[in-house]
């Protein structure tokens, strides 16, 4: 196999909960244009081949944008491909431009996403179409909704391994105080365990300051071999060397009821972790990973992913995390951008911003308060509904 | 002065630029209302027959030729095997493996819209089944935990989705066979 493909650059829109000002093409090109002065490029006349990632084609109003967001950055008339994959879309369009570069197809790739979410829509309007995202002829007809499958699990894994609702509201307040120190949070907060304790139930066990944000925004990677990087783009020989060097993926029923006896982890998380690991030669992730973005779509989400990732032994995620080993001055330090709860989710972006705090920390480019000391290997974790699909891509410093 | 724009919403204007700002010249924003409507004609497909049933009073799930596993909700074919299931009927007695308090109505169809919150969804194993069916379960919220024997019942009033033509209760000891 060919040498991973290299980071070149990374761009982002501020994420907030209505970019109000922008439609999804302004938000792309405003992304795009930070990317290319990440690189220190003029434009994307060298890039061979963009990957377009957006979930929702009906809360934007429209069928094709993968061919008009590809119109509006002016990457016409090369190859382009639209990746769609719930929650996981942007790590799964990161995992389909690794292939793209690793079979040779092209030397160069801009995966580029964005979402706005709903807030266009009346609420009801907003759930009947958050409804089209699960399983349309049964879960969702009844009643159910995204956070009650969450928080039917979290119970499960409460039930078999008194996990409590102390131990997942320590991920609330952590993961929100991280986003304090990264400047395109959509909302930082500090607030204490009795703050989460006792905000409004939404889906017992889980309250509100346990769920995740919606979000509007965009992000883009511009992927490539290290030749193309060092050819084209000037900020690569400015900074250390960031490889993609690993992905997997799994998947797992739609419906959580299918998975009985298995109810409080992520079989398909298992799966992409165990392929990325192989392929990155990794044994022991405690210890070979420093800095990781945990797909925290409610709280006790990141307590149910140290263990799939092997990063603790199952069952002991819940006194693990609350110790602190997950803190920014912990062992591991995992979403220091804020995460899904603190900075933002807009779907299709959120598995490359993910990415892009990782590649950043190995580069040792954030806040000093956020900064992972002498990072060399980042791991990102994202999942689709409750995980019917997880991608898991790894990213290593090489100097 | 009448409105030009018939679906105009709002327009804002930036009050001043600020320095720098590549965009300033296009900060000025209008907004309109778009219309959407959708309604469907939606097959429930192979597994219209549970749904049928339900109107009769009768609780069905599929059993695989091949592996022998029991699903529940149907399903057509088994992922395990792809052999084509068969038809069976359950006593709709169970019990709750795990559950969630939903303060929220998602407002999904017109049914869940008209659900009074808090309710609780109930993941069920029926007896003689290997999955779990998710469901409403009528009952006082601190009532439910997993291990609580629960039986369908079936609703008296018209519905408007065929899977609300059911729901789940608590075996009361009385009932116990
Ligand atoms: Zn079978």
């Amino acid at each position: 196999m060919s040498l991973a493909p290299v980071v070149a650059a990374v761009g982002a829109t501020p994420v907030a909960s209505e970019h109000r000002g922008c439609n999804l093409r302004d938000l792309m090109a405003e992304a795009v244009l930070d990317c290319l002065a990440d690189a220190g490029m003029d434009d994307l006349s060298s890039v061979e081949h963009g990957l377009t990632s957006y979930e929702s084609d009906h809360f934007n109003l429209g069928m094709t944008l993968g061919a008009i967001l590809h119109d509006t950055i002016g990457m016409i008339p090369k190859p382009n491909v639209r990746i769609e994959g719930g929650g996981a879309t942007g790590a799964l369009a990161l995992r389909t431009a690794w292939a793209h570069i690793q079979s040779g197809l092209c030397d160069s790739i801009l995966v580029y996403g964005c979402e706005k979410n709903g807030r266009g829509v009346s609420s009801r309007t907003a759930n009947q179409l958050f409804a089209l995202s699960a399983d349309v002829d049964w879960e969702m007809m009844v009643g159910g909704s995204y956070t009650g499958f969450y928080a039917a699990m979290i119970r499960a894994h409460m039930e078999a391994f008194g996990t409590s609702e102390e131990q997942f509201a320590h991920v609330a307040v952590r993961n929100r105080h991280n986003a304090g120190f990264n400047p395109i949070a959509q909302k930082p907060m500090d607030i204490s365990i009795d703050d989460v304790m006792n905000s409004r139930p939404v889906a017992e066990p889980y309250k509100l300051f346990d769920c995740s944000l919606l979000s509007d925004g965009a992000a883009c990677i511009l992927l490539s071999t290290e030749e193309w990087a060092r050819r084209h783009c000037p900020a690569f020989d400015r900074r250390a060397p960031v490889y993609f060097v690993a992905t997997g993926c799994g998947s797992d029923t739609m419906r959580l009821g299918d998975r009985y006896p298995e109810l409080t982890n992520f079989r398909a998380k298992r799966r992409a972790a165990a392929q990325a690991y192989a392929m990155a030669n990794i044994s022991d992730p405690m210890r070979e990973i420093d800095v990781a973005e945990l797909y925290d779509s409610y709280s006790g989400v990141e307590i149910q992913a140290v263990e799939d990732l092997g990063f603790v032994e199952p069952g002991h995620g819940g006194p693990s995390v609350a110790g602190g080993i997950f803190d920014l001055d912990g062992e591991l330090p995992v979403n220091t951008s804020g995460g899904l709860l603190g900075r933002g989710a807009p779907v299709g972006a959120t598995g490359i911003l993910q990415a892009i705090e990782v590649v950043q920390q190995l580069w040792a480019a954030v806040d000093p308060q956020r900064q992972v000391a002498k990072a060399r290997r980042g791991l990102t974790d994202t999942h689709a509904g409750i995980a019917s699909i997880s991608v898991v891509n790894i990213f290593e410093r090489r100097d | 002065m009448t409105e030009k724009v018939r679906s105009k919403i709002d327009i804002s204007l930036p009050q001043s630029a600020t320095a720098g700002d590549v965009w300033a010249q296009f900060r000025g924003v209008e907004r309109i209302t778009m219309e959407l409507t959708q309604s469907y004609k939606y097959s429930l497909g192979k597994v219209s027959r549970f749904f049928m049933e339900l109107e009769n009073g009768r609780f069905l799930a599929t059993r695989c030729a091949g592996c022998g596993k029991v699903y529940a909700p149907p399903r057509p074919l088994c992922p395990n095997c792809l052999a084509v299931a068969d038809w069976v009927e359950l006593s709709g007695q169970g019990v709750v493996k795990t559950h969630s308090v939903l303060h929220f109505s998602p407002g999904s169809n017109d049914d869940v819209e008209a659900l009074e919150t808090p309710y609780v969804l109930a993941y069920v194993l029926l007896d003689g089944a290997d999955t779990l069916f998710p469901h409403l379960l009528k009952a006082t919220p601190d009532q439910v935990h997993s291990g609580l024997r629960v039986r369908v019942a079936y609703s008296e009033k018209p519905v408007h989705h065929p899977i609300h033509l059911m729901y789940f209760v608590p075996v009361v000891e009385r009932e116990r066979q």
